[in-house]
Formats: C-alpha cells, structure tokens, sequence
C-alpha cells in the first residue's frame, strides 16, 4: 500500500486522540498517552487509508521485525544454531536447521565472518531474534550464504528505499548501466556482487550517494561514471 | 562587582529575562547512531548516542534498557587549560544528573536487556553547561531514532543584585549567587530536573523557577524547529518536497 506522509513530527507531538470506536493500527514511532497518541521520534508522519499510523525516520541502528529480510554476518558458531550479528541490539540466532534441505547429518558449513540473507521469524522484545535461510514454504528462494562480492553499510531508511517499487534512480540507472546482483537487507546492510570486480567497486561506492540525490541527479552521476569506465 | 547595571542591562549586554543565542547541528559524527552539538552563547557541547546494544549487565536491564551517560569536559575548554579529570567529583555528578534527566525522557520499557551510551564532551565552558550538556544529548537521541516520550530542554536560572537572571554566563554562575538548573517535558509541562545551589527565600525562588522554565520552553521551541528542519531537509534530499 503507498504510503502518503502526512507532515514532519517531532517526539512529543500529539498525532490523534483515539476515537471511541474504529480501529487505529500503530506502527513504529507511535506512542500511547492516556487517550492520544502520541510520536515518539522525529520523521515523517504517514497514515494510510486503512487507519495505519506510523513514523518513518532515518535511523542507523536496525531494530528487529518478523518478515523483514535482513544481511547479516556468521560472529558464532554453535551445535545447533549460528550467531548472526544483523545490526541490531542484540546478536540474532540462526538454526542449522533452518536452510532448505537441511538435515542433521547435512548441515551447511558456514563459517565465522560468513555473510547470510536471511529472514525475521521472531523478533520479541524479550528474547532474542531469530532467523530462517527459507521462505515461509522451506524453499531456499534466494536466501543462504552470500559468496564473493562486497557489501556496505546505509541506514535503514535508504535500505528500505533501494527495495521499494518503483526503483530508485540510482538504482535503475546503475542496473540499465552496470551487469551486477545486490542483496539488500531492511537492516541497512547491503552487498553487491558481479563478475567483474570493477564493476563490484563502481556500485558499492556509487549507490550510497544515491541517498540524497534526486532522479536526474542520479542519473547524471551514473552516466558520468560509466562513461569514464570506457 | 555589578551583574546588572543601572540602565538594567546584563556584563554581557542581555537583559535579565534574555537568553543567548543558541544555535545546533545535527547528525556530526558518521560512526555514532545519533549524534549533535548545541551552543548557548559561548559555551558549546557535543552529543554522541551509541546503542542500543546489548547490556552489560542484563539482569539490570531486564525491564527496561539501562542509560549510561559519560560527562567530561575537554583540556582546551576553560580559560585556564586543565588536566582532564573523568572521575573528578563534579563530573560524576553532572553525569548523573545528566542520565537521570534522560532516564526519564527515553521509553525504556521498550528496550528491555539493552544499553544506551551517551558521551557528551564540553568543548567551551562559559557557564550553563550541564543544561546544554542536557539538550545536545536529547536531540542526539532524536537523531538516533531511539523513542522519546517528549523533547525535553534543559536551562538555569539565578538571582543577583536582586535581580532574577536568565540563562547565567560564567561570570554570573562564579558570582556566588544561587543558580537553578530546571529541565522540561514542554508538552506535558512536567519539570524533570530541578537543582538549586546556594539558598534563596521562598518568594523569589519561585520567581526564579517560573523564570527558568519560561527559559525552558523558549529552548524547547527552538530545539523542536531545529529537528524539523533537519528532517525535512532529509526528507525533502529522499524526494518528499511538498511538506
């Protein structure tokens, strides 16, 4: 659903007294006071037809949601589960178990330092998250160890921009431009990988500027580094 | 010495009931989660916000996230250049002032078994610094995303020549008068930090007070227009023009 942003809020401000009847669904950045509701962080206020209320800020640090797709990186290695710092406050766990077709007597062998894209099965205030490597049928979908390629940092605000439709700028003029895979994670990690290395190189140092330029501006950096390649 | 001259003007040309000139940026350090420097006339602080992550001590946490707060002022910061000292008495206490104080603005029932680390460094002292210290962290905490129940702002108040002052510099704070440092919920008008040194009669510690959280507000409005302008820019960089 499109999401229209309604104004810019700061924490504090009151967004709507809740009404005696209906049904207001709160998102992140929402708070409740009494009867109002109310922000809790600076950024965009945006509602949707449906009464769904949140704020979408630009934040660095990632807080865990079920159903997000997230990259992360292998920091433990235990019998049963893996240790996957996903950017978040807390090390998420990934079970052995949890790629497609694995069994206990064929397990993936992943190693510490290792990255993963993977999926938010549970993310609870007061247990630690946890992820799978399959889609919610167990197929594997894309999901599993990344080899080869670089990945970077962004905030998660950017992160989750790059997997909206329509595509943003940077990111079309870079694909019509440039042959390369990307994996983008909710968590603001992202990797590129392509069979050239060069190219691996232009899109990672290229693709954060795209955070703060426009559509035209966009393309005007791509054309001119590509046209520069040759 | 005379704090307030006859034509009721202040040594440094304010009024009583005048602030000074703030003035702040956003977002300055790039490896901090949240991160700001906040001026009131001369002195001048920075805020740096890390976490949450993962608590030191859980079992503290477990009900909600735990806020360390670290004070310390810089060498170069004061006239006379000064060894750092980080566990000198006053800076522990201003750090817990400082932690209280945000302890109270942060939603930490929404972060269990987590940690907050704030560093607020003082980069020039002239007078105030424990409220500017206050209002750098808050909008480094604002940049950071971590959920506020209210903005809050932080600003002291003193009483010299029989006169109630506003926002004291650092020759009015050593002018051994009494000095009041409040912090303020704006929204919910709710006083979050009141310190007094020195004692003052009942009467005009309330002018005092009033005064100090008049100061209070003024700040919070401007810190409040500050952020959204910071965040339209942002949002107006990521395509959002029409707000």
């Amino acid at each position: 659903m499109v999401a229209k942003p309604v104004r810019i809020a700061a924490p504090g401000d009151s967004v709507v007294d809740l009404p005696e009847k209906g049904e207001v669904r709160v998102g992140t950045g929402i708070h409740q006071e009494g009867n109002h509701l109310i922000t809790c962080r600076p950024g965009l206020l945006c509602t949707t037809q449906s009464g769904k209320v949140w704020v979408a800020g630009r934040q660095k640090r990632y807080i865990p949601q079920v159903g997000d797709c997230v990259l992360g990186v292998i920091t433990d290695k235990h019998s049963e589960n893996y240790g996957v710092d996903i950017n978040a406050p807390f090390v998420a766990s990934l079970p052995v178990l949890g790629f497609e077709g694995a069994t206990r007597r064929s397990r993936p062998n992943l190693q510490v330092g290792d990255l993963v894209y993977a999926r938010v099965t549970a993310a609870d205030r007061d247990v630690d998250p946890e992820l799978v490597c399959t889609d919610a049928s167990g197929k594997g979908a894309g999901f599993g160890a990344l080899a080869g390629g670089q990945a970077f940092r962004c905030t998660t605000s950017f992160a989750a921009k790059l997997m909206s439709q329509p595509q943003p700028a940077i990111l079309s003029a870079l694909g019509k431009a440039l042959q390369f895979e990307l994996a983008v994670g909710l968590n603001g990690h992202v990797w590129v990988h392509s069979p050239k290395p060069t190219t691996t190189i232009i899109v990672t140092n290229t693709l954060p500027k795209g955070e703060f330029l426009s559509d035209a501006q966009a393309e005007l950096v791509v054309k001119r580094i590509v046209s520069s390649m040759q | 010495m005379e704090y307030v001259n006859p034509e009721g003007l202040r040594q440094d040309g304010r009024r009583p009931k005048e602030l000074r000139q703030l003035g702040c940026e956003l977002g300055v350090l790039a490896k901090a989660a949240g991160s700001a420097t906040f001026e009131m006339g001369n002195t001048k602080v920075l805020a740096a916000v890390y976490g949450p992550h993962e608590a030191s001590n859980r079992s503290a946490a477990a009900s909600g996230a735990t806020v360390h707060c670290d004070y310390a002022m810089a060498p170069f910061s004061t006239g006379e250049r000064r060894k750092q000292g980080r566990t000198d008495r006053r800076s522990t206490e201003i750090s817990a002032v400082i932690r209280n104080t945000l302890e109270q603005t942060i939603i930490t029932e929404l972060l269990p078994n987590s940690q907050i680390d704030i560093h607020v460094q003082v980069l020039q002292a002239d007078g105030g610094t424990r409220c500017a210290c206050i209002n750098a962290a808050l909008l480094a905490l604002a940049e950071a995303g971590i959920p506020l129940r209210d903005m809050v702002a932080a600003c002291a108040a003193g009483y010299l020549d029989e006169t109630a002052l506003l926002d004291l510099n650092y020759i009015e704070d050593s002018g051994g008068g009494p000095d009041i440092s409040v912090a303020l919920h704006p929204q919910f008008d709710r006083v979050v930090l009141l310190q007094m040194d020195n004692r003052l009669p009942l009467e005009t510690f309330e002018t005092v007070v009033e005064l100090a959280i008049k100061g209070c507000k003024a700040v919070a409005s401007y810190m409040r227009g500050q952020l959204l302008e910071h965040t339209r820019m942002l949002a107006s960089a990521r395509g959002f023009d029409k707000l």
